[in-house]
Parts: structure tokens; C-alpha cells; sequence
């Protein structure tokens, strides 16, 4: 397979976010909450122009890319996903970046896990 | 004192919801915001809770339900000067319309409950001269589905374009009932976009008119009455001539 050239690949963007929530959730139950929430929020053409893919979960953080221009759309549906398989959840984009590596060395270094339940102000 | 950072205006917590005031802080300093509005119903029993725990403002607030309007203007004077943020829940026009004649109400909140905002050019004029901001409740854009958000991304379109026209006070709020329905400013901001709200209007909403709110219920050190100012304080000066007044 040929690689496209530098000037017609898709530009992307990386997101780096962390799952603020009570119990853990899974991968696949994350996956399938952002793509129904695309979906009933920008649709099927909406979605499919955000280009959004989760890429790595581990843990409560990760990164999703999605199509340059459409940054704002992508947090827009981030923000609409409130529960995961029924534990509530807060996704909170903790940074926007050009590459997966500058994503996660910047936004997801040293993140601890926050559960609002057992934390203390 | 007033933080230069984002407030969210409209936050309920314990007896309203589940979740305790702690919980709910601790969610909203990781999400980055300053300082947030503890906003319960006026039928329940307030929590006496204000000020600053460790570099984040909680400010106390009251949402008053009313069912009808000349209601309104007494429980509005009742709580003026015993909380931060007197909130009207809207619904009806007349509520609405008394809400935004009221000076001492601060924001009318639950625009989207109804098929119509009842929110019109003529109360958009009456809130812009009483300084009334008008709170975009983006909870409803998370938590509504289907037909019913199609309803509430069209109620803030239209709220928007008054809005500008006649330069009402507007603030973002997430409306949380829990502390897993807050989101963080900038997701708020791009929620606000999906009806067209551009980015710095966004922000003005989330720091600069949250701030002009606060700074209005809490007025400055000297501060004695709109108009009114010290010009000599005869404690300072010492010698004032007695015989020019």
C-alpha cells in the first residue's frame, strides 16, 4: 500500500482526557458511549467529519484523535457523554495537541486518578 | 474578593442532590474553575456556607421557585441581603417578566424547561436596564435526548441572538444537580458553540460577567451606596471648618 503524501493525509489533532467517575469503566463500554453520543449530537455526516477515534485507555486517562478543524465539535460530544454502561462520568479534556507523543508528555504525565468520593478539599 | 478565573453560578448540591458540598468543590477545582455558586431551591434549608477554603471562592445562593410573580418580589427581598446569588427559576412568561424587572434578582436560570424560553425582546430590553443576567443552562444540552435537546439548542439560538441585540448579562452555567454534571469551562464553551456562541463570548461568560455579578453582592472596602462616595472623613482630616456647612 502506498502512504499518501505529507500534503493530502488528514490532519489530526490528539486530545489528551482523563474519566472522572466512581468505579471504574472499560474500553469497549467507553467506545461505544462516544460513538452514540456522536452520533445523536452531530449525526452520522457530524460524526464522521470529527474523524473521533479513542486511541489509548488506560486506567482513567487517554487520548482521542479527531480531525483538526473540528476540535471544538469533538469536546462538545465529550462533554455530552454523562454515564458510561451507567456509572456517571465526567470527561475532562485536559489538553489539545498535534502528536500522541506531545499529547500524553504533556497533559498526561503525572495525572493521578481523582474519584470525587474519597478525595478532601 | 473576586479570582480572576471561571465561576459556574448554578450548582446544587446536598439536600437538592446526592453529593456533598465537598464533593462538589472538589470536582470543581479539578475541572479549574475559581469559584463556584451553591444555588439550592429556597424551599429547602439553606446551608449558611461562604467563602474561601484554600484559594477557591464558594459563594451562597438561593434559586427561588415562585408560582406566581407578585410572589417573586417578596422572596427576592427576603434573601437579598443574606446571600451571594439570587437565582429565578423561569418558566412562565409572567415569572420571567417579574424575574427580570426585579434589580435584586441576579439570574434567571431554567430557560429551556418549556417549548417556548418565554424569554422575548421585551424582557431582553428589561433585563439588559435592571442588569438581570440571563444563564445559559448547558446541563440541558448534556442530559436532554432527541427531540427535547432539538428544542433546547433552538431556545438558546434564540436567546443568543437577543442577547446580543440588546446586550443583556449572560453567564454559562452547567446547572449540576450532582457532581458528575459539571464539566470544565472550556467544555462548556464548546458546548455554547454548537448555538453559536463565538469563543470570547464564551469566556466572558464563564469569567468577566460571573465576576461583575459577584463583585455586585459583594460590594468593596468604603463601599456605601450606588452614586455615593466619601470625599472627607472627619476622623482622618481632623480639622474641618465647622462654620462652611
Amino acid at each position: 500500500m502506498k502512504l499518501l503524501p505529507p500534503t493530502l493525509r488528514a490532519r489530526t489533532r490528539y486530545l489528551a482526557f482523563e474519566v472522572i467517575s466512581q468505579d471504574p469503566v472499560r474500553r469497549e463500554d467507553l467506545i461505544r458511549e462516544l460513538f452514540s453520543s456522536a452520533g445523536s449530537l452531530l449525526g452520522d455526516v457530524g460524526a464522521s467529519e470529527c474523524a473521533i477515534r479513542l486511541l489509548a485507555f488506560e486506567g482513567s486517562t487517554g487520548v482521542i484523535r479527531c480531525a483538526h478543524d473540528r476540535t471544538d465539535r469533538t469536546r462538545a460530544v465529550l462533554a455530552s457523554i454523562s454515564t458510561v454502561k451507567g456509572t456517571r462520568v465526567i470527561i475532562h479534556v485536559l489538553g489539545i495537541s498535534g502528536t500522541v507523543r506531545g499529547a500524553t508528555i504533556k497533559y498526561l504525565a503525572g495525572v493521578d486518578v481523582f474519584n470525587p468520593k474519597d478525595s478532601h478539599i | 474578593m473576586v479570582r480572576s478565573g471561571p465561576y459556574d453560578l448554578n450548582v446544587h448540591c446536598i439536600p437538592e442532590s446526592g453529593d456533598t458540598i465537598e464533593e462538589v468543590v472538589a470536582v470543581a477545582r479539578r475541572l479549574g474553575y475559581s469559584g463556584i455558586a451553591i444555588t439550592n431551591p429556597d424551599s429547602m434549608k439553606q446551608l449558611p456556607f461562604s467563602g474561601n477554603v484554600e484559594g477557591f471562592d464558594i459563594l451562597s445562593g438561593v434559586e427561588i421557585r415562585a408560582d406566581n410573580a407578585s410572589k417573586l418580589h417578596g422572596i427576592v427581598g427576603k434573601y437579598r441581603n443574606k446571600v451571594d446569588i439570587i437565582a429565578v427559576s423561569g418558566g412562565s412568561e409572567s415569572i420571567n417578566r417579574a424575574a427580570v424587572e426585579n434589580p435584586g434578582v441576579d439570574l434567571l436560570v431554567n430557560l429551556n424547561i418549556a417549548q417556548d424560553s418565554g424569554f422575548n425582546h421585551v424582557l431582553a430590553k428589561e433585563a439588559s436596564e435592571n442588569r438581570v443576567a440571563i444563564s445559559f443552562d448547558l446541563g440541558d444540552l448534556i442530559h436532554l435526548k432527541g427531540g427535547s435537546r432539538v428544542q433546547a439548542v433552538t431556545n438558546c439560538r434564540k436567546n443568543l441572538l437577543l442577547i446580543r441585540k440588546y446586550n443583556v448579562p449572560y453567564v454559562l452555567t452547567s446547572n449540576a444537580r450532582s457532581c458528575f454534571d459539571m464539566r470544565a469551562p472550556r467544555e462548556l464553551a464548546a458546548l455554547a458553540a454548537l448555538f453559536g456562541m463565538s469563543g470570547e463570548e464564551a469566556m466572558a461568560g464563564l469569567t468577566t460577567i460571573p465576576h461583575s455579578i459577584i463583585a455586585r453582592s459583594r460590594p468593596p472596602a468604603g463601599y456605601i451606596s450606588e452614586g455615593v462616595q466619601l470625599v472627607y472623613n472627619e476622623a482622618d482630616t481632623g480639622n474641618i471648618d465647622e462654620g462652611d456647612r
